[in-house]
């Protein structure tokens, strides 16, 4: 195959040679070419299957819009879907085509297209209904998530991207003619300005296209460059190059993604793309337009493009894709296409134009006759036939009578529509334009300019007015610009949205939304079914909802659509273009909040302890907690639990409790805004003393737990739980100024300040004597929940006799930077009396043993301190706090309500889990009554069996009887239901 | 992304803030002998209107103060910002803002072409 170039295209380094792979087979291409670009040059046409019928499909256009040539680069972490009309070769770079096995040339799947009479429109919402429910979840779906789709995911995830924010005064989206001459006039003006370009050169219509010769008397390339010179030159104007606008939101925010590796591998170790995040006070959208198709039979075979694609292959990026092309159009925009051909001397094989002789542009008519290309007018190409690729169309003219070209390829313009999707996407309103049919921008929403054919305004002669009138607010520098077309300046248009199947049949194909493998039979019969709302007939066929939106169909659609209903299309509206306009890779999206910086991770001071002394962590929050220490690398979660939890109730254990939330309250009225926040009443509480305290919502539930330590009546120090202590702040700071702002109180997070050990056990007490010599731990001189503060090596630390565990036991706040230093101290002196480190598991064993609650466990949103028989910590005698008159609402006082009780195994060998449901019957019976289920449960070492915690329907007064527990085989084991407590119910080891 | 003009701080991104529901709503007094369909409406009733709401802010990662706002919530456009001991603003004076994306009416949602 010899290679067609275009010589004069300055954008193409056609000395430099790049080897790349195609599914597996070594291709050249030349630096600047795309993929798409590349394959043309090799000859290649066939590039993909179709999503659904497995049709073979080419390349369809030569941009972003691409709905066919969609590709795997398996050298980037087999990044699927790229565009290949987009992505830019490189040395070594290896793409594979999607959606089809074995081979692209014979694909298995294509045996759809033999069957697609059955897959019409919705045929997933009606066939897929039987004969069981579970056919589609184990069969059917996976068979269809196999043969349908785009590429695979990549197995291995490593893009690297980073976001930049802007803050500017006017952003330019698109570098075309019109973006080039807005910065101009916005040279250096006091506005800041971006000036955003998709592509790696400024220029787009004039790069693309021979429509315009010369402009202020110089050849267009020499008007760019000096254009881009003086825009640099200008202080106040920053041009973002292959730069994607993906998004428009409010509050002129844009969303635009940087491809930092254009036409190069990426390099694994730096950033490959920038996400800018923009603020703008103004947006000017210069971002063009794009031809549409049209619907004829089989009008998606490889070897048919859209003409203005064509041309930009040939312009812009020097390659010719045929040398005999016939050319189908109903408008003026092919023009062009034809003009640039004869002047690289190539004669298109046919010119086919659905308008009447007298329609054609005088112009254009005298250059077919003069080249002698043979036209058809009032003619449209009925069918496209071929194997894997275009062999002949059938052509209809004006009297009805067809005729057969053959032609290894055809050029398809339907029209052009401004690109509107940025501007909706600004909740711009759009109007229909009856006489160059399609949807132009009208009112904007936000502070948006809409300008050149991206506002519907296809005269290049008025570009001059244009931008002097609708940039005026900016008082900018006046343009004076004269452009010299090379073509008819006025665009034309007739009619013609979808051409009659030459051979209707079964079988027969017009599409509408290559992408998604729609038909227009699928429209019609959407209609006929009743889906003539276009929202819903979009989404009952699926049509221009691929990854291409319908960039170059969605108007072909409504046309039909208002036909098939005999509505204007104004009528039937338009569905919404969402963000974002292409798609973006998460990668993108996740910046660097990506693999370790995902969330953040919390650590206690004396982490590095945990680690050298074999910790296992577990995830509370955002902490690292140690879960358990293992004394061996073979002793199991389980053995190294019970070990741990034997010993707390025979010697004694140190907990890390530092991650427990710490909020500090201090001010003159602290005691009246606590006795507002929590349950319990701390009026009568001495200085010094501490309590256990419930904190609720509005509506009565319990939200946290802690325990509170008054100070003074002007100073509180509270606990919270792991997870709740950000919340819990945040919701006294919100009462604090919302609801009391007359109450002088101020709070503050202390949690990262402290850190917290929990010792506990029968030998507690000796170890504490002899860590704090100089301190008395006696019963009598330091009683069951008080604190002291004592200064130890001149650091001020706070113990406090408190425990969670049901052992008697202290807990010690110590500075952080001083908690290293405290933590090994205990260690050494508790070292003789068995002291051993143990971990959240064994904390959370001993207290279920004991029937303490874990806020977020043991209830979860739906429970008042009464179902958790803690009514003694309701203060009785307050006037208000915290959802105090939920406790009265009907709801709360209703007796069967799930309450928490205490489970036994009947059976002490049977194994109860967290999760299982709770019946009151042996045999399980559906419908199941859903009476409530285990909470906590854990195999005690001191009972020497399992035990649990519940919340059952009216379980306070089911204590004393038997229930049963579910189990996940459908089998039942019998229970006792009990009170929630299993150890030292007395609390007699507790302040002992 | 909105953009909120914290009263103490200033401009800033939405994403340092967090929102706290419809504003002006009385916590009854806990001394009050209300019946539980009032203290029920205070806890569980809030507004959600289509159009100008008065709502509460927290700049969270901030000042961490609370402050009030009227937006119109079918545009997000923020009209208005002030204190929590500043006087409400009435409703009639941004009667003439009212505006929504596609010129549909104040009640409900949809294409307003179709709805034609």
């Amino acid at each position: 195959m010899t290679e067609l170039k275009n010589q004069n295209s300055p954008f193409i380094h056609f000395h430099q040679k790049i080897s790349f792979k195609f599914d597996g087979i070594k291709y050249y291409g030349y630096k600047g070419d795309t993929i798409a670009s590349a394959l043309f040059r090799n000859g290649i046409k066939l590039i993909g299957r179709s999503f659904k019928y497995h049709r073979p499909r080419g390349i369809y256009t030569c941009g972003i819009e691409e709905p066919n040539a969609l590709v795997q680069i398996i050298s980037e972490y087999s990044e699927p879907n790229v565009r290949a009309t987009v992505k830019k070769i490189y040395e070594g770079m290896e793409v594979e085509s999607q959606n089809r096995w074995p081979s692209l040339d014979f694909d298995i799947g294509s045996i759809n297209n033999v069957f697609s009479p059955l897959f019409s429109a919705g045929f997933y919402y009606k066939t897929f209904m039987g004969p069981h429910k579970s056919f589609w979840k184990k069969i059917y779906e996976p068979v269809i998530r196999k043969a349908a789709g785009l590429g695979k995911p990549p197995k291995e995830f490593k893009a690297i991207s980073s976001h930049l924010h802007h803050n500017v005064d006017i952003v330019i989206v698109g570098g075309g003619l019109n973006g080039l001459l807005a910065a101009v006039s916005l040279i250096n003006t006091n506005y800041d300005v971006l000036l955003i370009e998709s592509d790696n050169q400024l220029g787009g219509i004039l790069n693309n296209s021979s429509k315009i010769n010369e402009i202020n008397g110089k050849r267009s390339q020499e008007w760019i460059k000096e254009t881009i010179e003086n825009i640099e030159n200008s202080k106040n104007i920053k041009i973002l190059k292959n730069t994607l606008v993906t998004t428009y939101n409010y509050i002129n925010h844009l969303i635009a993604v940087e491809d930092k590796y254009v036409g190069a591998k990426p390099a694994e170790d730096k950033v490959n793309s920038t996400l800018h995040k923009i603020r703008t006070e103004h947006v000017i959208l210069s971002n063009g337009h794009i031809e549409r198709f049209l619907s004829f039979q089989n009008n998606d075979l490889p070897g048919i493009m859209l003409g203005a694609s064509f041309e930009k292959y040939v312009c812009r990026y020097g390659v010719i894709p045929s040398k005999e092309p016939v050319i189908f159009s109903n408008n003026s925009n092919s023009n062009s296409l034809i003009q640039t051909l004869l002047e690289l001397n190539i004669k298109p094989k046919a010119y086919i134009d659905s308008r009447s002789g007298e329609q054609i542009e005088g112009q254009l008519f005298d250059l077919i006759r003069k080249n002698d290309i043979p036209l058809y007018t009032n003619a449209q190409v009925k069918a496209a036939y071929g194997n894997k690729k275009l062999e002949k169309i059938i052509v209809e003219d004006s009297s009805g009578g067809t005729s057969e070209i053959a032609t290894d390829f055809l050029c398809v313009s339907g029209g052009i529509n401004p690109d509107v999707h940025l501007f909706t996407q600004s909740k711009g309103l759009l109007d229909w334009d009856e006489k160059d049919l399609t949807y132009k921008p009208s009112t904007p929403f936000q502070n948006t300019i809409t300008l050149g054919s991206a506002s519907g305004q296809f005269n290049l002669e008025e570009v001059e007015n244009e931008i002097n009138k609708k940039l005026k607010i900016f008082s900018p520098n006046k343009i004076k610009i004269k452009i010299k077309p090379s073509t008819a300046n006025e665009y034309q248009i007739q009619k013609l949205w979808e051409v009659a199947a030459h051979k209707s049949s079964m079988w027969s194909k017009s599409f509408i939304d290559l992408q998604n493998d729609v038909t227009t039979k699928d429209i019609r019969q959407a209609i006929s079914e009743g889906f003539d709302r276009i929202e819903h007939l979009k989404r009952f066929t699926t049509n221009s909802m691929g990854t291409d939106q319908g960039k170059i169909s969605s108007i072909n659609a409504l046309g039909i659509v208002s036909d098939l209903l005999d509505k204007k299309v104004n009528e039937v509206g338009t569905t919404i273009y969402r963000p974002p306009y292409a798609p973006l890779s998460f990668a993108a999206i996740a910046g660097r909040n990506s693999y370790e910086f995902y969330d953040p991770e919390r650590k206690s001071p004396i982490h590095q302890w945990h680690i050298k002394n074999g910790a296992v962590f577990e995830d509370v929050g955002q902490w690292k907690r140690p879960w358990y220490f293992p004394n061996s690398k073979s002793e199991s979660m389980h053995d190294a639990v019970q070990r741990e939890s034997k010993n707390v109730r025979e010697n004694a254990g140190v907990l890390d409790g530092s991650t427990l939330g710490k909020i500090e309250i201090k001010g003159k009225d602290a005691l009246n805004f606590m006795n507002l926040i929590y349950t319990n009443s701390f009026t009568k509480m001495k200085p010094g003393s501490a309590r256990y305290a419930l904190m609720l919502g509005e509506d009565g539930m319990v939200k946290d737990d802690g325990i509170i330590c008054k100070i003074s009546d002007e100073h509180f120090i509270a606990t919270t739980t792991t997870g709740g202590a950000a919340n819990v702040l945040a919701c006294m700071e919100e009462y604090a100024q919302t609801e009391w702002p007359n109450l002088k109180v101020y709070m503050n997070s202390i949690t990262e300040q402290f850190a917290t050990f929990n010792i506990s056990g029968p030998k507690t007490r000796e170890i504490m004597s002899k860590v704090f010599s100089e301190i008395d731990f006696s019963n009598e001189a330091f009683p069951f929940m008080t604190f002291q503060f004592h200064e130890f090596e001149k650091t001020q630390i706070r113990i406090m006799r408190a425990s969670f565990t049901g052992e008697m036991g202290y807990e010690i706040y110590v500075p952080a930077s001083s908690a290293l230093k405290i933590w090994e101290r205990i260690h050494e002196y508790g070292k003789e009396f068995g002291l051993i480190p143990y971990g959240t598991e064994t904390m959370h064993l001993l207290r279920a043993e004991k029937g303490y609650i874990i806020v977020g466990q043991d209830t979860d949103g739906s429970i008042t301190p009464i179902d958790l028989g803690l009514n003694w910590m309701i203060g009785k005698n307050k006037t208000d706090f915290l959802g105090k008159r939920s406790l009265t609402r009907s709801d709360t006082v209703r007796s069967d309500r799930k309450q928490l009780v205490g489970i036994m195994p009947t059976n002490k060998e049977d194994q109860i889990q967290e999760g299982q449901h709770i019946l009151l019957q042996e045999t399980i019976e559906t419908p199941v009554p859903m009476l409530g289920h285990i909470t906590s449960s854990y195999h005690s070492p001191t009972m020497g069996h399992t035990f649990g915690l519940a919340v059952i329907k009216d379980g306070h007064s089911l204590i004393g009887t038997k229930a049963f527990a579910s189990t996940s085989d459908q089998k039942t084991i019998p229970i006792d239901i009990v009170k929630p407590i299993f150890y030292d119910e007395k609390n007699e080891r507790l302040v002992s | 992304m909105l953009v909120i003009d914290c009263p103490y701080c200033g401009p800033r991104d939405q994403s340092e803030f967090s929102n706290g529901g419809e504003a002006h709503v009385k916590r009854p007094d806990g001394s009050q002998d209300i019946s539980d369909r009032e203290w029920g409406e205070y806890v569980f009733i809030r507004s959600n209107p289509k159009g100008l709401f008065y709502e509460r802010w927290v700049h969270s990662h901030g000042c961490r103060k609370w402050f009030n706002c009227v937006r119109d919530t079918s545009t997000d456009e923020i009209l208005e910002i002030y204190k929590l001991d500043d006087p409400q603003p009435p409703l009639k004076k941004f009667e003439n803002k009212i505006k929504t994306p596609s010129g549909e009416p104040d009640v409900g949602s949809g294409n307003f072409t179709v709805k034609k």
